[in-house]
């Protein structure tokens, strides 16, 4: 019996010194193979006597399990050490950049233009849109603004021919759409326009949103109200807002929309011109001279149209200064945004 | 309208501050857009709409201020003495364009410099003065918004005055000095013998008032405003004078300025006034507007009594009597843009101020049409040339004819049928785009002599192409340009560019779900004609991609390492509608599938995709997919062959296929092929 404690202490020693995957098989090989060493004691367990038999039985087989199980753990700690050795040889510098295709950018004012259009949207306002060369009838005569109106000297207008111009406002869409469809009307028209003048803040051509609200009772107060959400949805909902008279031909009562200046927050800088406000949109109710020449009746029904041009908001979101970098589309302009 | 408030204050009294003021006007819709400091005064600077000429003068403005503020106004003096009739005869040929043309006589005046006081105003005002009695035709041009001209009397042949058209071959000298020919249609003022002033516009240097002036013939007349813009455009002279006419002179005051002017003359230059010469064939005449009560209420969403509405109508100075339900408004002549019902509601609101007018959401229920499809797909389209890297530019939509020449297009191209502008910024900008690669071109050669590198850039405009209609053919056309210069970078993963830009368009392709589309070689002249593809869906031409013509990159003179510059156009309006809008699932494979590969030496000339169509059209339901992964010439390969393989996925639907039975099927599919393309199988 003591014998069973001489193996486990050989087995002990051997095993301490053995730190290879090889040394492990031999190993359980010499203790648990068919020749092995237990084994072999297992085959001599008929000449034990008897009574014996089991304690020794019992002897030799806690041993096989200890010896296994003592197998398997030092097998796993060499597989451990061996793989924590590759860690460090397969690791790789994790400061080097990553490989990602860089995705190119929307251009600033397309970013703004479907922001403004989305919020229209979200209030239940179609998209219609019409021909960027475009009738001088549709541009001006159907919005009350006959040839010789002192009022179009406030657009410089390329011309095709006689009749033919390049849009100056995107307003036509609004007739087109009520020559062919009947109130209730709720459209915005987003689009380029093109006027002939060019500075840091003019530019030949540019984006313009119009809308058009028509139904039965159409106010002044509702034109306030929309404005009022779009314009708390495009900055935020605790910039101020101004509603001032002025003059558009298609429109009366008309309307200037001011923001408080998103740049110093009212109190007054170059931007502003020391007002503490932006002009922002104009709008008013449609003048009833415009809903006659479209064959709406002008007595039934009311309604109100508004325009704001996207360079403009882009060029106070992003606190842009020089209109011309829109159109140079310099990649070092166009990644920042 | 630069307006001093000291003179401001000598028609209107308040004690309110100018930066008060400015708020009070500018809600009021006359915005004050900037103010300046003259001499201890304010000048405020007056944006006038066009639709108020009663404004543009600084007894406008104070009428304004008295109506807003309740205060008097106080009106200049023109209380004059008369002697002698006036000698100068004046006669309106054209009633239409003049309605009434009055002058008199100043006479024996003493032409010198003008009181200190009316030239600081002057000057305040932005005007230069020049002597006494020009400058009093100008001074109570900026204090009573008329417009008055002054001619040397004795230069006027035969003491006549005739208002009259120009006709044909009419010539004058202007007071700039400029000799005109004048155009037909405009209204001149002629003495006996020739033309001494363009009506409303500007006079004549002939009968210019000098320092050698004794008598002198003053005019306030009222000129068809039209007649004033057309003459005053076609002359291309802008004048304060006829801003004012063409916006709509009082023709009722006239006759206050003219006196105004006579007795300041009198009273600074010495001279007697004679009796007024007025030939009045086109009255005024007061209309009656009826105003409802409850129309007001509803146009504005307000709840304004009458009473208020009848007392602010009253104080803007418009004539006004209550009546049941309505109130009728008569607009003085200072106000003929006051004509139909909503131009009092206007005027109500105005009054009444837009920040008193409460907020309120329309009932009108959200539509049922939604965005159209282009405008639905865009934001996928755009998606698609973003992810591959590509920046979005918007370019103007103009281009030169050198850029059409220097991209060798035909002259009967369709993208020769350009709209043509009379009046171009100049003459690069001349046309409308027919095609986006122009700009892009430019865009390109802009951003490599700023340095860049890598120039990636889509456009998505419209494009558009004359076609004998009244309006061109607008179409939204996207373009594309590429360009990237090789340099040594970190991670390895080449492909010629022409692949990178052809990848997006298959990518497009995918999105949109749109499969049964090839491509075949282009003869765009601006391409490449090897490295150049058209995208064609049956059988129509969607687009092209290539690369640019080496001849055209040499004719930009880059300096670029290698010329490959790929460009792109596709035409939207043909493609979106073809994009399959509804998906529909179809079950997932139940059962795995077996992979054969391919390779065969062709021909060299054999397009990859005439053998990709060879084997997914070779009949057998058991074959699933094949894609290309290899193609290769060079080592090992022929001369004039190239090496091709592909990959083919085998799969039954209805059990799980076995390596025996899949290799029968995929032999005589190799036979097929190499029977087909005349090429060899690799390794067989």
């Amino acid at each position: 019996m003591a014998d069973m404690e001489d193996i486990r202490k050989a087995f002990a020693d051997e095993l301490s010194s053995s730190e290879t995957f090889a040394g492990l098989q031999q190993l359980k090989v010499k203790y648990l193979g068919k020749k092995g060493v237990l084994t072999s004691r297992l085959r001599l367990l008929s000449t034990i006597p008897a009574e014996e038999r089991p304690a020794y039985g019992k002897l030799i087989n806690d041993l096989k399990i200890l010896i296994e199980s003592a197998l398997e753990e030092k097998e796993a700690g060499l597989k451990k050490t061996e793989r924590d050795r590759n860690f460090a040889l397969e690791a790789l510098d994790v400061t080097l950049p990553g490989k990602y295709a860089v995705p190119g950018r929307s251009h600033p004012l397309s970013r703004v233009l479907k922001e403004i259009t989305d919020i229209f949207v979200n209030m239940g306002f179609d998209v219609e849109v019409g021909p960027e060369v475009e009738l001088d009838y549709y541009n001006f005569e159907a919005l009350n603004i006959p040839r010789d109106h002192p009022a179009r000297d406030m657009q410089d207008t390329f011309y095709i021919t006689d009749d033919v111009i390049m849009r100056t406002q995107t307003s036509p869409v609004q007739v087109r759409t009520m020559e062919k469809r009947k109130p209730p009307l709720k459209i915005i028209s987003p689009g380029k326009v093109y006027r002939c003048d060019a500075d840091v803040t003019h530019s030949p051509m540019f984006h313009q949103v119009e809308g058009l609200m028509v139904d039965t009772d159409i106010s002044f107060s509702d034109l306030k109200g929309v404005l009022e959400i779009f314009v708390h949805r495009m900055f935020s909902k605790d910039t101020p807002v101004r509603f001032r008279p002025s003059f558009f031909p298609f429109t009366e009562p008309s309307a200037e929309i001011d923001i408080g200046c998103i740049l110093c927050g009212g109190s007054g800088c170059r931007v502003c011109k020391g007002s503490g406000w932006l002009e922002v949109l104009g709008a008013g109710m449609v003048h009833p001279r415009v809903f006659e020449m479209a064959g709406y009746d002008s007595e039934l029904y009311t309604g109100f149209a508004f325009g704001l041009g996207v360079e403009r908001i882009t060029m106070l979101k992003y606190a842009i200064d020089d209109i011309r970098l829109f159109y140079e589309n310099d990649t070092r302009f166009l990644r920042q945004f | 309208m630069r307006v001093p408030i000291e003179w401001l204050k000598e028609f209107v009294d308040f004690s309110m501050s100018p930066q008060e003021l400015a708020l009070k006007l500018t809600m009021a819709g006359l915005e004050v857009e900037g103010m300046e400091s003259i001499d201890g005064d304010t000048v405020l600077e007056v944006n006038v709409t066009p639709n108020r000429p009663d404004c543009l003068s600084v007894l406008g403005i104070a009428r304004e201020v008295s109506a807003l503020l309740n205060l008097t106004l106080r009106f200049p003096g023109s209380g004059i003495t008369e002697s002698g009739e006036s000698t100068v005869r004046v006669e309106i040929s054209d009633e239409e364009l003049c309605h009434r043309y009055a002058g008199r006589e100043i006479r024996g005046v003493r032409i010198g410099e003008s009181p200190d006081l009316m030239k600081k105003r002057l000057e305040k005002c932005g005007m230069r003065p020049i002597n006494n009695v020009v400058d009093i035709t100008n001074y109570v041009l900026l204090e009573m918004g008329h417009p008055l001209h002054a001619f040397d009397m004795d230069k006027l042949k035969g003491n006549r005055i005739r208002v009259a058209k120009a006709g044909t071959g009419s010539r004058m000298t202007t007071l700039d000095g400029a000799e005109r020919s004048l155009p037909e249609e405009s209204l001149l003022i002629w003495d006996a013998e020739r033309p001494v002033a363009v009506a409303g516009v500007m006079g004549g240097a002939d009968t210019e008032v000098t320092s050698g002036t004794r008598n002198v013939f003053l005019e306030s007349a009222y000129f068809l405003p039209s007649s004033v813009r057309r003459t005053s455009k076609a002359l291309g002279l802008k004048t304060e004078s006829a801003y004012r006419f063409e916006r709509g002179a009082d023709i009722e005051f006239l006759e206050k300025a003219l006196d105004r002017a006579a007795s300041l003359m009198a009273e600074l230059a010495g001279g007697q006034i004679s009796k007024k010469e007025d030939v009045y064939p086109r009255p005024f005449r007061e209309m009656s507007i009826k105003v409802r009560y409850e129309r007001v209420n509803r146009v504005l969403g307000t709840s304004i009594s009458n009473a208020d509405m009848v007392d602010m109508v009253r104080r803007l100075g418009l004539g006004v009597s209550a009546g049941e339900g309505a109130f009728s408004v008569s607009p003085p002549s200072f106000r003929t843009d006051i004509q139909r019902e909503i131009d009092v509601i206007e005027e109500i609101a105005r009054f009444y101020g837009y920040d008193r007018i409460q907020v309120t959401v329309p009932k009108t229920p959200v539509g049922a049409e939604g965005k159209d499809g282009l405008y639905r797909s865009m934001p996928g389209i755009k998606e698609s040339f973003r992810r591959a890297g590509f920046s979005e530019a918007i370019n103007y939509s103009f281009m030169g004819r050198r850029m059409l020449d220097l991209m060798n297009i035909g002259e009967a191209d369709f993208r020769r049928k350009t709209i043509r502008l009379r009046n171009p910024l100049n003459e690069e900008e001349g046309l409308l785009r027919t095609t986006l690669i122009p700009s892009l071109i430019q865009n390109l050669v802009y951003n490599l002599s700023m340095g860049s590198k890598d120039v990636k850039l889509f456009e998505v405009s419209r494009v558009f192409i004359e076609r004998g209609g009244t309006l061109p053919e607008e179409s939204h056309n996207l373009g594309a340009i590429c360009f990237i210069e090789k340099a040594p970078s970190l991670w390895k993963e080449e492909a010629p560019d022409f692949y990178i830009v052809k990848g997006v368009f298959e990518a497009l392709m995918d999105d949109l779900k749109i499969s049964d589309y090839s491509f075949s070689r282009s003869s765009e002249p601006f391409l490449h004609p090897g490295k150049s593809c058209d995208v064609m869906v049956s059988g129509k031409k969607l687009g092209f991609l290539g690369d640019l013509h080496p001849g055209i990159v040499e004719g930009l003179g880059l300096k670029i390492s290698r010329p490959e510059i790929i460009v792109a156009e596709l035409y939207l309006d043909e493609l979106v509608p073809l994009a399959k809008t509804s998906r529909k699932y179809t079950l997932l494979p139940r059962y795995p599938y077996i992979e054969r590969d391919i390779a065969l030496i062709v021909d060299n000339s054999l397009p990859a995709a005439y053998v990709m169509e060879r084997i997914r059209s070779y009949s057998s339901e058991l074959m699933e997919d094949v894609t290309i992964f290899d193609s290769y010439r060079g080592k090992n390969i022929p001369e004039g062959k190239k090496s091709l393989a592909f990959a083919v996925r085998y799969r039954s639907k209805q059990r799980t296929l076995t390596d025996s039975e899949i290799e029968e099927v995929h032999k005589k599919l190799v036979a097929y092929l190499a029977e087909k393309t005349a090429g060899v199988v690799r390794g067989a």
